[in-house]
């Protein structure tokens, strides 16, 4: 950071202390021997990691989050994916206007979609919950495969394709031997995405849960409403713990400021 | 490729949208079961008269205006020190001002609870000096939303400003201060015009952001400090009353829209000038 420019860099100080030191405090908490969310924290022990490794609502939810999160980002790439192709590649009508409504999910508030499809899904249809969020957390997640892999087809020179057509492959082989490997960065970027936000999202798991099925957010937002002792820490650093490594392999594969270039262009 | 062999590339992700999204959102919106878009209109008509509806709108649009002050104030330095900065630690501090976006809502917000609440580390610190002998209530307050919206959004403020900084040749600063401008005059003449499409994204996305978000006031802000999602939820979750339900969503949507289409409108009149 630059000293001749004092007050940008005071400011930035005070960004990064907003952004970041909530963060320790939660690892700090979890860490406490203590059995109450209070500060300093009194003395250092590691129960409230085996407490909330040993609580069955937490462990149960994980399970289906990550079930979740697997379904929803495959669904949305298998889903994503041809229609990226089709706006970068294909000839088709009005390509501005198929891509915002594609994109469309992004700009409605999470909230309203979900309880929208609560209302006239489950309630009206009689959908269930893990029906009702895979559908809901997938059309959430189709921007990122549109966007991201789209992003990356761009990018790639057409022509590289049509030779492949001009030698004589098939459409089918040019898209699995050519277009594919073009697009291997963007999809393991929309994927790393689309899996991060479903397993974080509390909008739509929050209107969306039943008691059979329900998030880990969702589970641990509940249980800090009826009990305020550390076991949420403990959780919440061991979901830190997991996203730093997701975020390390992001940074050494495709670099972390690409990943959300792609959504914010 | 073929006009109807790429169209039929759209057809699965056309049906999703609609069964999964579009449908079901407009249905709601305008005819939720057992009532009629007239009730849905007249439910918000009444909500932008009643001072208990109306306290809750205003306090979603200024505490959002007051986040994304303090996000593109905050953020704006931090991507320009970065865009600027020659240090190889530079790498490090983008990485750890993205990183936050992947972590989970509710892992972030809940650290101010260890912060600001009854037994929090501001309310010890401040008994501890001595100057209150009772920690003050801080946390269930706007204060407290302003913080936990401004931590959770303000990464996306760096990404926009960034993106936006480092498309700004340095060339440029270097000529107004070789003619005679001080710095801040570089900063705020030829720096923060050149990157203002930046700041307007950024400005929009934390917007839209901090006047839907859920987790924040929900956890921050208590009962007694209801957002329009935290109201939202209560009428569809708790009361179960479909016409205020859709209505809350409306003004909800609506906010959103409208600063978008601001926005956009101000990136075009910026491309064309």
């Amino acid at each position: 950071m630059n000293t001749r420019r004092p007050v940008a860099a005071a400011l930035a100080v005070a960004g990064y202390v907003v952004m970041l030191v909530p963060i320790l405090f939660v690892v700090v908490t979890a860490f406490t021997a203590g059995s109450t969310l209070r500060f300093p924290p009194e003395g250092l022990s590691t129960r409230w990691f085996e407490e909330a490794l040993g609580y069955e609502p937490f462990l149960t939810a994980l399970v289906s989050s990550l079930q979740l999160a697997a379904l929803a980002t495959a669904l949305a790439l298998l889903i994503g994916v041809p229609v990226a192709v089709a706006i970068h590649r294909g000839r088709i009508p009005g390509k501005g206007l198929v891509e915002g409504l594609f994109l469309s999910p992004l700009i409605v508030p999470e909230l309203v979609v979900g309880l929208a499809l609560y209302q006239q899904l489950m309630i009206g249809f009689g959908l269930d919950s893990l029906t009702a969020l895979t559908l809901g957390h997938t059309a959430l997640m189709i921007p990122y495969a549109v966007r991201v892999t789209g992003a990356s087809l761009a990018l790639a020179d057409p022509h590289v394709e049509e030779a492949a057509r001009g030698l004589g492959a098939s459409p089918l082989r040019t898209f699995a031997t050519v277009t594919l490997p073009l697009l291997r960065p963007g999809i393991f970027s929309a994927a790393l995405l689309s899996f991060v936000t479903s397993f974080n999202n509390v909008p739509l798991s929050l209107l969306l849960q039943t008691r059979e099925f329900r998030t880990l957010p969702v589970t641990m937002l509940d249980y800090v409403q009826q009990s305020y002792d550390p076991m949420v820490a403990a959780m919440a650093t061991l979901i830190l713990a997991g996203t730093v490594v997701l975020a390390v392999l992001a940074e050494r594969t495709v670099g972390f400021a690409k990943i959300f270039g792609g959504i914010n262009r | 490729m073929h006009s109807r062999k790429s169209a039929l590339l759209l057809v699965p992700g056309l049906a999703f949208l609609l069964v999964g999204f579009l449908v079901p959102t407009l249905l709601m919106l305008f005819s939720p079961p057992g009532t009629g878009a007239a009730e849905v209109f007249a439910r918000l008509g009444r909500m932008l008269t009643d001072p208990y509806d109306l306290r809750i709108i205003w306090r979603t649009v200024r505490l959002g205006l007051i986040v994304t002050a303090l996000c593109v104030g905050l953020g704006f330095p931090i991507a320009y020190l970065l865009a600027r900065s020659t240090s190889r630690w530079a790498g490090v501090l983008l990485a750890l001002a993205i990183f936050p976006l992947l972590l989970s809502n509710v892992v972030r917000t809940f650290g101010w609870l260890v912060i600001l609440g009854a037994n929090g580390a501001v309310g010890q610190a401040l008994v501890a000096t001595g100057l209150v002998d009772r920690a003050p209530q801080l946390l269930y307050t706007e204060l407290a939303i302003v913080l936990g919206l401004t931590q959770l959004f303000l990464p996306l403020a760096v990404i926009s400003c960034y993106s936006a900084v480092a498309q700004v040749d340095p060339g440029l600063d270097e000529a107004a201060r070789g003619l005679g401008a001080g710095r801040v005059r570089t900063f705020w003449s030829v720096v923060v015009p050149l990157s203002s499409p930046g700041i307007v994204v950024a400005a929009t996305l934390v917007f839209a952001g901090a006047v839907t978000a859920y987790t924040t006031p929900y956890l921050l802000g208590g009962s007694g400090q209801r957002m329009l999602a935290t109201q939202l939820y209560a009428y569809s979750s708790v009361t179960v009353d479909w016409a205020s339900a859709s209505a809350t969503a409306l003004v909800m949507t609506v906010l959103v829209f409208l600063v978008s289409g601001l926005s956009s409108a101000f990136g075009r009149k910026g491309a064309t000038a």
